[in-house]
């Protein structure tokens, strides 16, 4: 009795993994080799559920935004790009397998992703060995471009971005004491603060707090009771926007008035929309300035406004970059094969982006220059200081 | 041999071959908490961070000292092992939930303490090279299932696995019956810590890039989630527990974003189906036997193999 | 700056205590860890907020909508997902839970998606009141209040009332009490019933104190609950109380102290040391076993 019920089950587990397994396989044969006839297949490696959607969700939907633009205009060489969207759920091991398939089953040429420099560098070493390009939007940290010559990224880099503007802080607005908070289970986040704190150094800006704080954490009344006892000129703050908001919610809370700086990774609409009146004031180093758009930029900003409903943020911007970097690279190279464009992408120089002006650097790093400072005013993000970054490396 | 093996791994899709490489890890770690949780009955919530002692154990043999993987292995999971019987000893003196709680502690405090640590590089965690080892990891990988799994069958119907039981069915009773509760509970976790340190190696090497934070509660629930369901204490059901939750997210991958709704719902509906795990209460020897047309002279076999 | 973080210690721990009350008192009744609850208190942050910036309706009253609803979610699930399993092991009351919070938490996030959302600042209108060196806010003081207030009632209902006596009976032994008369069934929803409901005031209430209400937030935040309640010895009522002050105050002073990074830590750390001197927490109950 026992037994046929379970072999019941068995069976029908087994059914339903042939199944599955079935509906890939039937595309598989005659479905084009790399980069020959057909569409060109590009994959979205992010997380579209769990705790990191928020920063994938955005990133697939300014691809999918520049692909259709792409598509309208009649394609790449001809062909009509096609992403191939997928889900890892911000988890390595699915981050894993998901990469292997879109390599092995779904044939993509290259892949997108992913916004956490965990699953890209767990991406990268797959995505070098199958000689597939890999375009990070939005890994930030270090070893992902170290994985080989077929991986790149279009992000802005904390070591180039920081050392810049610590300068105009310092000189500028006169700053001397700064307390930081980091988060710190966040690889983004301890990265920033790293380069903060070797280039205050340098800078002679005394750190007088140092305090963590962790992602999906909501209070943080101890901390800034801390920080408030120690009277500093301004917050250096490396995490996200989320936390970026409520902490200085509890801020204003507790009566400190002094002002949040921090990195790209606090540019989102969401920042003003959790923080209100708290987020006043509040700055922040980008690629690109949202107020002083270029035409490129602003296209992109209308555009993403009537199709989403909502203002893009820097993964939506990073996410329709990748996708016009790699056309630009496949249409340079005059061939949808990776080992081609790869050349040309590490080639691309002065590249219009609408996340900034992107060049790429001999190992395969972006600048973008000038960065803009921005400031929270009256619930927006408005220029304050271009800062021009020097590009030696070409 | 190793090229030859080399050549015939690579022949095989990637795709499928890192999934079934992932069935695999998560067999070794199951088994690991099965002997915890299946045959002594403690219940635990911390295996995951057992799971990131191995893995970062291990990594770090890879990295500085350049350990061979077989070695690396045994040292990881011995290592890991010492750990679990350190944390065992105090705590195992508490029954079911405080338990329960106690290992969730711990393994938040280890979390903690990894993300704060030089070596483990804090939140950045480490890149981890390839296993120094002439066998391909997928074989290597399987290997290690089948002594674990040798290893729990050997245990499970021994002595001491009979102890084990003993003290899940009732511990007053096994002391009363001059069972050393204590000491077999430690040792009992000293195992399941092992596989734990073992398994995490293995990920760390299979996954080529760890960090602290991949090791949290959730983690810890998903092994402990394929135990239950496979049935506790079945060495069948542990391989075919872990076999369908770690491939669940793969073979749900066609519901897109409803992904992980459904997971829920089949979790809970799968337990009320099968309160007992899909292997609970099925004794796998006389359904052999059964198969083989063999009826009598049954019973003594029975007896011994008869599962929990 | 001392009286600043008592009162920030206060403020969280009393947020601890408030999911903690519920927490313990379905363990009390039935022993059973409800991995959901922190996905209870989730959704009725949820409901709260929907009912302040979408409906425009009086926090009270939102936060009294929230409460009816998670307890029907909170009766719902009992009877879909643990009473079929109230006879089988416990661990599988305990996975069928763990399922459960997946799938709440997921159905969240595709609702309201993945980033997390803030009442509007209409909502409550905040005060500072300024106590020495200490800055109080009126919230802060709501929910040191209602979490009092409503350990209290709590202990009353159980400790007082007919259907108190009820609960107890059913806890004490399940088989026992439905030979006495008592409908346990119907016991036990109530149970859930009482236990969501206050799950989901503390949702609205935290959700409005850090003004942040987001799909996962129901995890730690019930970790933290289960260790609450375990410190003050699970199925007691005061007991989840003091523990979640005691993790609550510790937790500050740790990061007062200067070690911000390894607070989790600490809060936990201080879990395992209770236990190892007193191991059935606080002012849990020693349980004599029979033999």
């Amino acid at each position: 009795m026992y037994f046929k019920k379970t072999t019941a089950l068995l069976l029908a587990a087994m059914l339903a993994m042939t199944i599955s397994c079935k509906k890939v396989d039937e595309t598989a044969p005659g479905a084009p080799s790399k980069g020959q006839a057909g569409a060109i297949k590009i994959g979205f490696l992010g997380a579209l559920t769990g705790d990191v959607a928020m920063f994938g969700k955005p990133t697939l939907e300014g691809m999918k935004m520049a692909a259709d633009e792409l598509n309208a205009a009649g394609g790449v060489l001809g062909k009509k790009i096609e992403i191939v969207e997928t889900d890892n759920r911000g988890d390595k091991q699915e981050g894993a397998s998901v990469t292997q398939k879109m390599i092995s089953r779904d044939n993509v040429i290259a892949i997108v992703g992913d916004p956490t420099t965990g699953i890209t560098k767990v991406a990268a070493p797959i995505a070098q060995k199958a000689r597939v390009v890999l375009l990070s939007a939005g890994a930030t940290g270090p070893g992902v471009v170290e994985n080989g010559d077929f991986i790149f990224r279009d992000t802005l880099l904390d070591s180039i971005a920081i050392p810049a503007c610590i300068n105009f802080f310092a000189k500028e607005r006169g700053y001397r004491n700064v307390a930081v908070v980091t988060s710190d289970n966040n690889d983004y986040s301890v990265g920033l603060s790293q380069t903060f704190l070797a280039a205050a150094k340098v800078n002679g800006i005394r750190i007088i707090a140092d305090e963590k704080i962790k992602d999906g954490d909501k209070d943080f009344s101890a901390q800034v009771t801390n920080i408030k006892a120690t009277k500093p000129d301004v917050i250096f703050f490396s995490g996200y926007y989320t936390e970026g908001a409520l902490f200085m919610k509890e801020a204003r809370k507790q009566g400190l008035t002094v002002n949040m700086f921090g990195g790209d990774g606090l540019f989102s609409p969401k920042l003003m929309e959790l923080g209100g009146s708290a987020v006043e004031g509040s700055m922040l180093a980008l690629g690109f300035s949202p107020e002083q758009a270029t035409p490129v930029a602003a296209k992109f900003v209308e555009g993403f406004k009537s199709r989403y409903g909502s203002e893009p943020g820097l993964y939506a911007a990073q996410g329709y970059d990748a996708i016009l970097l790699l056309a630009s690279a496949i249409k340079s190279a005059n061939s949808p094969d990776p080992k081609l464009f790869k050349e040309s992408l590490a080639r691309i120089n002065k590249f219009e982006g609408v996340s900034g002006t992107i060049s790429m650097q001999q190992n395969r790093e972006p600048i973008k220059s000038p960065l803009a400072l921005l400031e929270v005013k009256g619930g927006k993000f408005t220029l304050k200081a271009k800062v021009p970054v020097k590009i030696d490396q070409r | 041999m190793g090229e030859a093996v080399q050549s015939m791994v690579g022949q095989i899709d990637p795709y499928l071959l890192q999934i079934v490489v992932i069935i695999g890890i998560a067999i070794v770690l199951a088994l690991g908490l099965n002997v915890i949780t299946g045959l002594t009955g403690q219940l635990s919530l911390g295996h995951a961070a057992f799971m990131s002692i191995g893995a970062f154990t291990s990594a770090l043999l890879t990295i500085k000292l350049q350990t061979p993987f077989s070695v690396n292995l045994l040292v990881t999971g011995a290592l890991t092992a010492a750990v679990g019987v350190l944390i065992g000893y105090p705590i195992l003196r508490l029954t079911g939930d405080y338990l329960a709680i106690c290992t969730l502690g711990f393994a938040e405090i280890v979390k903690v303490i990894f993300l704060n640590l030089e070596i483990t590089n804090k939140a950045f965690g480490l890149s981890v090279p390839p296993p120094i080892s002439a066998t391909p990891l997928p074989i290597t990988v399987w290997l290690v299932v089948f002594l674990a799994i040798t290893l729990v069958s050997f245990i499970q119907n021994s002595r001491f696995g009979r102890a084990l039981k003993a003290i899940r069915c009732d511990e007053i009773a096994a002391e009363a019956m001059g069972i050393d509760v204590a000491r077999y509970k430690v040792q009992s976790f000293a195992i399941g810590t092992f596989l734990a340190g073992v398994g995490g190696g293995l990920y760390a090497h299979f996954i080529s890039f760890i960090n602290p934070s991949d090791f949290g509660f959730l983690k810890s629930v998903d092994i402990l989630s394929m135990i239950v369901l496979g049935g506790l204490g079945s060495i069948p059901g542990c391989i075919i527990g872990s076999a369908l939750l770690s491939a669940a997210p793969e073979f749900l991958r066609f519901m897109a974003t409803y992904r992980m709704l459904v997971y829920g719902g089949l979790l809970v509906f799968m337990m009320i189906f099968r309160p007992n795990g899909l292997m609970g209460g099925i004794n796998f020897m006389e359904i052999f036997l059964k198969l083989l047309g063999r009826k009598p002279g049954m019973k003594k076999l029975q007896e011994r193999w008869r599962q929990p | 700056m001392f009286l600043q973080q008592l009162i920030n210690g206060l403020a969280l721990g009393s947020t601890y205590a408030l999911i903690a009350l519920g927490y313990t008192m379905v363990y009390g009744i039935i022993t059973l860890i409800n991995f959901a609850h922190g996905e209870i208190f989730m959704v009725g942050a949820f409901v709260g907020l929907l009912m302040v910036s979408t409906f425009k309706l009086n926090i009270f009253l939102a936060i009294l909508i929230a409460m009816i609803s998670c307890m029907l979610l909170g009766i719902v699930i009992e009877r879909v997902a643990y009473r079929p399993l109230r006879k089988s092991s416990r661990l599988s009351a305990l996975i069928s839970a763990i399922g459960v919070s997946i799938f709440l938490s997921s159905l969240a996030q595709m609702i309201f998606g993945a980033d997390a959302k803030g009442f509007p600042e209409s909502a409550f209108p905040v005060h500072q009141i300024r106590v020495g060196t200490a800055d109080i806010s009126t919230l802060q003081l709501l929910i040191i209040g209602v979490s009092a207030a409503l350990m209290i009632a709590l202990e009353f209902i159980v400790k007082r009332t007919k259907i108190g006596k009820a609960m107890r009976a059913t806890a004490e032994d399940y088989n026992t009490a439905a030979l006495m008369g008592i409908n346990v069934n119907m016991i036990i929803s109530f149970t859930f019933a009482l236990g969501s409901a206050l799950a989901a005031a503390g949702g609205v209430l935290v959700g409005l104190l850090f003004n942040a209400v987001s799909f996962n937030m129901g995890l730690m935040a019930g970790l933290k609950a289960f260790a609450a309640a375990v410190l003050g010895g699970i199925g007691s009522i005061p007991g989840a109380m003091l523990g979640g002050l005691l993790l609550g105050i510790t937790e500050v002073f740790g990061v007062a102290a200067g070690y911000s990074s390894y607070r989790d830590a600490i809060a936990f750390t201080i879990l395992v040391f209770v236990l190892m001197v007193k191991p059935t927490g606080l002012l849990g109950k020693k349980i004599q076993k029979k033999v």
